[in-house]
């Protein structure tokens, strides 16, 4: 064991955050036309083609199309953090390899893409909402946001536990992305829930999608708030995520370096 | 008071005779036996730096040096043993591979910095006299890319030497640059230990280690087989090369 003196305030955490942040923004957009600005306009030209596609071309129903995008959006927040998070750590290996600082950084800075395209995607779904609907009530927003926070904490606690695994075991974002291709039809986001016979929904609802997804539409289209054990589960299993994700982290992220 | 400790290191790696890192060679080899050798590269290493004191380590490649220093700097972890540090240690390791490659010469900078421990605000405020120590002010908005080796491993050190808290720890940094670069290094190097700093210090030159540690340590086969002045741990590291 290493015992050694805190090195790292809190206010560095942040420094190190932004800083990651920033410098992965610049890698990913250099040499694109509008460089920072593609990583918002990106998000919002795919809400208004989604939109126009599902409008015009497919004559969806508004309720049909509404659902459809809220589906689209938060399953590919869920496949673009968790494909980020995986390979995180790995990705700073040169710094992890020469450097001691909280690596932990590396890994949640990894999911700013994603995240920015989720809070755009929520700007832009809020505005869309307003404008055809009418605005939606305080309580559906809050609980919109509360949803998006449990997601948010389940694909940091997946992140985290890949992102050292991932170090073992180098064919994992393969996997995974084998796996998420699957559970795109797990989850319902083409399809509505209803058309599968009930007593399966509890094994649809075991993939973190499915619960966001049915939870935010309801909220959002139907005004109809779920139980208050539906939310005590969904809570649970984020922070059980989150507590996994931190306790495999734990166990062999102090290894990293040397798999590197 | 000692601001490093080290404890009875040891430090073993395994290398399987075929490496099986993903999911697919696992799974294929699930139930096939995997032979593998174990190198002991620390055997029992035990010694203390007291604060502002300067210690050279000594050694054959492959004796142990750089492992030791990354288990100093909390980078890899002993199998056995404990390292106590009471300072913050700032590690000077192996730079230069370190940097994004996409990134210019200041962003560069941002992020090493930040990495080693500095404030964002401390690392904007240095960041003209980094680039200047490194002699590299012209090249502040290239890509690191575009940089030599040298130029990199130059900006590495300025950052690195910028970025030090109590303890330094040091391999092989007089080893990087040209005669201006080096010579700067040596005259921050001095200033570093006026100013009370502790260094643990990495090189193969007897020279370096004559002249800047009062005491030094040699490995051999991942153990202390001397620890004594600097002079005379340089001439019995001669004489075992010979």
């Amino acid at each position: 064991m290493a015992a050694s003196p805190v090195v790292f305030q809190r206010t560095h955490h942040l420094d190190l955050l932004w800083t990651f942040v920033r410098t992965d923004f610049k890698t990913r957009y250099h040499g694109t036309i509008g460089g920072f600005l593609w990583a918002l306009v990106k998000p919002f030209a795919m809400f208004v083609v989604l939109l126009w596609v599902f409008s015009f071309l497919f004559d969806a129903d508004g309720q049909y199309r509404l659902r459809l995008i809220i589906g689209l959006f938060l399953f590919d927040f869920f496949a673009e953090s968790t494909k980020a998070g995986i390979t995180s750590l790995h990705a700073k290996g040169y710094l992890v390899s020469k450097a001691r600082f909280p690596s932990w950084i590396a890994v949640v800075s990894s999911l700013a893409n994603a995240v920015i395209t989720l809070g755009i995607f929520v700007v832009a779904i809020t505005v869309f909402r307003t404008a055809t609907a009418g605005a939606a009530p305080a309580v559906s927003l809050a609980l919109f946001l509360f949803y998006l926070l449990m997601f948010l904490l389940i694909v940091t606690g997946f992140s985290l536990a890949a992102s050292v695994v991932f170090l073992r075991y180098r064919d994992l974002n393969q996997v995974w992305e084998v796996v998420v291709q699957a559970g795109f039809f797990v989850a319902p986001v083409v399809y509505p829930l209803d058309i599968i016979p009930e007593r399966y929904h509890a094994f649809l609802y075991a993939w973190p999608p499915t619960a966001v997804i049915e939870f935010s539409r309801s909220v959002l289209i139907a005004e109809a708030i779920p139980s208050g054990r539906a939310h005590l589960l969904l809570a649970v299993e984020a922070l059980a995520a989150l507590a996994l994700g931190i306790a495999v982290f734990r166990r062999y992220a102090p290894t990293a370096a040397e798999r590197l | 008071m000692a601001v490093v400790e080290a404890r009875d290191l040891v430090k073993r790696f395994r290398v399987p005779a075929v490496r099986r890192d993903t999911v697919r060679e696992h799974a294929l080899d699930l139930f096939r036996r995997r032979p593998a050798e174990t190198f002991t590269v620390l055997d029992g290493i035990s010694f203390a730096v007291q604060c502002g004191e300067t210690i050279g380590i000594m050694g054959r490649n492959g004796s142990g040096k750089s492992t030791l220093l990354k288990i100093l700097s909390g980078i890899y972890q002993p199998d056995r043993g404990q390292v106590i540090t009471r300072a913050p240690l700032t590690p000077i390791l192996e730079l230069g591979v370190g940097w994004n490659p996409e990134l210019d010469a200041v962003d560069n900078v941002c992020l090493l910095g930040v990495v080693m421990g500095m404030s964002l605000a401390e690392v904007r405020a240095a960041t003209d006299d980094i680039l200047a120590f490194a002699a590299l002010e012209r090249f502040a908005n290239m890509k690191l890319r575009h940089f030599s080796s040298g130029m990199a491993a130059r900006l590495a050190y300025s950052v690195a030497f910028t970025a030090v808290r109590d303890v330094l720890v040091l391999d092989e940094v007089f080893a990087v640059g040209d005669a201006g670069f080096k010579a700067r290094c040596e005259q921050r190097y001095r200033d570093l230990r006026a100013a009370g700093h502790t260094v643990i210090l990495v090189s193969h030159d007897p020279r370096i280690i004559s002249t800047y540690c009062p005491r030094a340590l040699l490995l051999e086969n991942g153990r202390v087989v001397a620890d004594g002045p600097g002079a005379d741990v340089a001439s019995t590291y001669l004489a075992m090369l010979t």
